[in-house]
């Protein structure tokens, strides 16, 4: 026992004093920290839009701008609820659509559950300026002041040069450099490339489309004219169809004498739908976002379990391969036996494994209590809810029967090669055989009793991922129990064998074994 | 000699159709210098790792300080392999007193002992550096340390000389013979002949996996006889004549002069030829007594058998 000790302990320092242990290890927050925070900059970092419109019937200019003032205001709103979900005083994730206590839930509710509604109840009751009246009794007394966000959309000059007044054609073409970027256009005192012309022709009523009436011709200028050259971000586009066919219904319902407000009231009338769990106890069914995150986490149990694996499993057999070519393990045979050195290393490696994860969940924890905004915020309550999650022990047994199952194989494999080409060869099928799980780890957890998900679960390889990634929607008591027999008895014989490899293997020069040669080598008694 | 360290009894192994050890029998008493001889491929290693119960025998029986298997007694044995290889991120001291604890000495014992070896034995510059930045010699002679750390009753070294330079040669021939001193029984394989001779007591040849000579250096001498190399114009039939002389072989002569050789048994003075010589007025250009060296009783006894062998 104190041998095995000894060459874990070894193993272990080993490994954990090399750079590249430390390399892989923090790669993985660094990536991640750093992909939050590329994404925060690109988020924010949106340019400043021009637009030109010119409206030849006389009838839209009003609406698009209204069209591009709700644009905005829905970005207000939109930052407004994060400013509130990062300071308001109780920030819980259990609150469900139920339970919402106060004003400021409520209405961080009501804009989950209908944002153009909400828009609208936003711009009625004065906009930025109530909600900070009506929200900031639930603030905490220490933040900063809401800095509202720019409009991003902004009318430009019309360039001397272009004649709104002109044709279509003459229009489009004096504004074509504009539109391409060789020619910036002015607004105000700021100047820069235009990003969209929106050109409403004189004769665009005979373009409305109405139920029953057959579309004429295909004109692909049809309609409302958009010309821009940035086809990805539709925001302006969208806002300005949503903006004018509103103006247009309005019309129409004038025209048949229908009152607006009453329309505008019950399009506004909704039922809630709750998501309730049947497997909570009464008066707790309601599903919160914590639940949700607890559907979810799996995925994150098995992508860590992923990741940790395969770096232990490296570091094992390149760790045996390098004794095997320093001819070390002839020392270590005459001093204690293989299942000694096999058990050693084992655990040496397996530490090495839970330092990384330790150190991921370490670092994480530190980012998010260095750095608290809304998105880390809510990172650590997931946190919470994972690391508070009835799934610690499933992946606490999954994580070491995973383990123990592929390095067993991997030893082996180790032992019967003298160099890290000759290993990778012979690695890559156990590789791809890991990835199969991972490819369908997405699936799994929104169809966790699926009939192949659960015959494939009692594949041993693949058991350990498949069952975490099924654990959260318990799965049946005979999925369970066999799988972890079969896993058991699995591990138990790789194990042997592996042993008896490594045994054979360990003082073996040359190249690896052929198959018939390793099922003879099994079938010796040692 | 009444106490036997390790004794091997008809121990064989093959592999496959090729007899690696055939049918080898020894005993090792305390406090030996037991050398193993043979050429390349004749089994020594083979042997070696049967005894340390790293590979086992076919048939044959091993008896070990007392046990059937080294592994019962693991902490008593010393062994270095015949390929060397060590950690190499490891630092020098760390691997001694590494494997001195895998042998059952405690960390600071296992440190200190660690240390002393290196001052006794010119590292001690070296013992804070990683075992990569040695050279190969450095390191071989670091690998023989750790293998005597723990001071074990047996001590197997595998061809422990092959990589030295002549200096360190004789640092380990010194180190071997202290071993031996403090009551220590060494074994060690070699097809150098000059370091079995300059240390054994008991030497074993062994060729093809089978036992040629097993016997104290002197037995080993005794298998060939002593000669006289003369040189001289005269006749020299009468020497044939005389008592305890075998044999009188012409080597090479010309006109002037001729040289012979003469095989003398073991109790014949070389005197006596001398002697003979003067009386019968035979002038001699040369006279020479020639101790048979190990390396003659090596190419007497495994001769022709190991060139086929090495060019096999």
């Amino acid at each position: 026992m104190n041998v095995i000790r000894l060459i874990a302990l070894r193993e272990y320092m080993e490994n954990v004093r090399t750079k590249g242990f430390w390399i892989t290890v923090l790669i993985i927050p660094v990536i991640i920290i750093g992909m939050f925070f590329l994404q925060t900059i690109l988020s924010n970092a949106t340019p400043t839009r021009y637009y030109i419109l010119i409206d030849q019937s006389g009838q839209y200019e009003e609406a698009v701008a209204v069209a591009i003032e709700r644009e905005h205001q829905r970005q207000i709103l939109q930052e407004f609820v994060d400013y509130l979900l990062e300071h308001r005083l109780e920030s819980d994730l259990e609150t469900t659509v139920a339970n919402a206590g106060n004003a400021a839930s409520q209405f961080v509710d009501d804009v989950d559950a209908d944002e153009v509604a909400a828009l609208d109840q936003w711009l009625d009751s004065g906009g930025l300026n109530y909600a900070l009246a009506m929200a900031s009794p639930y603030l905490e007394q220490e933040r900063p002041d809401f800095e509202a966000p720019e409009p991003q959309f902004i009318a430009a000059d019309l360039p001397a040069e272009v004649n709104a007044d002109g044709s279509v054609e003459e229009i489009v073409n004096t504004l074509r450099p504009y539109l391409s970027g060789s020619r910036e256009v002015s607004a105000g005192d700021n100047s820069g490339s235009l990003f969209a012309l929106i050109l409403i022709p004189e004769d665009v009523d005979a373009d409305i489309v109405r139920p029953g009436t057959m579309p004429q011709a295909q004109d692909p200028r049809r309609g409302i004219q958009y010309w821009a050259s940035n086809l990805t971000d539709t925001r302006l586009p969208d806002a300005i169809a949503r903006s004018i066919n509103a103006e247009i219904r309005e019309r129409e319902y004038v025209d048949l004498g229908v009152n607006t407000s009453l329309v505008r009231n019950v399009q506004r009338t909704r039922l809630p739908v709750s998501q309730l769990d049947p497997t909570a106890q009464a008066g707790e069914e309601a599903v919160s976002m914590a639940d949700t995150f607890r559907q979810f986490a799996p995925i994150g149990f098995v992508y860590l379990m992923f990741i940790s694996l395969m770096q232990n499993v490296q570091y094992l057999l390149s760790n045996t391969v390098e004794e095997k070519s320093n001819r070390i393990i002839e020392v270590l045979l005459a001093s204690v036996t293989a299942d000694e050195l096999m058990m050693g290393k084992l655990i040496g490696i397996g530490m090495a494994g839970l330092t990384t994860i330790a150190v991921w969940l370490l670092s994480f924890y530190l980012f998010i209590s260095a750095y608290s905004s809304t998105e880390t915020e809510l990172i650590s309550q997931m946190l919470d809810v994972i690391l508070g999650s009835e799934l610690i022990p499933w992946f606490v047994f999954y994580y070491f029967a995973g383990y123990a199952l592929y390095s067993g194989v991997f030893l082996a494999i180790g032992s019967l090669c003298n160099t890290l080409k000759e290993a990778q060869a012979l690695m890559t099928p156990m590789i791809i055989i890991q990835i199969i799980p991972i490819a369908m780890m997405a699936f799994v957890v929104m169809d966790p009793n699926n009939t192949l998900v659960r015959v494939m679960s009692w594949i041993p390889l693949f058991t350990p991922y498949l069952m975490m990634n099924r654990a959260a929607a318990d799965p049946p008591m005979i999925d369970l129990v066999g799988t972890t027999l079969l896993l058991v008895v699995s591990i138990a014989a790789v194990l042997w064998l592996s042993g008896k490899i490594f045994r054979h293997g360990v003082l073996r020069t040359g190249q690896p074994p052929k198959i018939l040669e390793m099922i003879r080598l099994l079938r010796v008694r040692t | 000699m009444d106490q036997q360290v390790l004794s091997l009894s008809r121990v064989r192994k093959t592999y496959g159709n090729f007899c690696a050890v055939d049918d080898i029998s020894l005993s090792i008493p305390k406090g030996a210098i037991y050398g193993f001889l043979g050429p390349n491929g004749a089994g020594k290693t083979t042997t070696i790792r049967m005894i340390l119960d790293i590979i086992k025998p076919d048939s044959g029986e091993i008896s070990i300080l007392g046990k059937q298997s080294a592994l019962d007694v693991r902490d008593r044995i010393g062994y270095l392999p015949e390929e060397k290889g060590l950690y190499k991120k490891m630092k020098v001291w760390a691997i001694i007193q590494y494997f001195a604890m895998l042998k059952g000495m405690d960390k600071s014992a296992a440190k200190e002992r660690a240390f002393e070896l290196l001052q006794k034995y010119g590292l001690k510059d070296f013992a804070e550096n990683k075992v990569e930045s040695l050279s190969k010699g450095m390191g071989q002679k670091v690998q023989v340390l750790a293998a005597v750390a723990h001071n074990p009753e047996l001590v197997i070294l595998d061809e422990p000389f092959s990589g030295l330079d002549p200096v360190n040669q004789s640092v380990l021939e010194e180190l071997i013979r202290e071993l031996a001193s403090n009551g220590q029984t060494v074994v060690f394989s070699t097809h150098v002949m000059q370091h079995a001779e300059r240390l054994c007591d008991h030497i074993l040849l062994i060729t093809r996996g089978k036992k040629i000579f097993d016997g104290t250096l002197g037995e080993a001498r005794a298998c060939i006889p002593r000669r006289v190399l003369l040189e001289t114009a005269d006749a020299t039939d009468s020497i044939a004549t005389l008592d305890g002389v075998s044999a009188v072989q012409l080597v090479a002569g010309d006109n002037d002069s001729s040289q012979w050789q003469v095989e003398i048994s073991e109790n014949l003075n070389p005197q006596e030829i001398l002697r003979h010589c003067f009386d019968k007025h035979i002038s001699l250009n040369r006279f020479e007594f020639v101790e048979p060296s190990l390396h003659d009783v090596f190419v007497h006894l495994v001769g022709d058998e190991a060139k086929e062998h090495v060019s096999r």
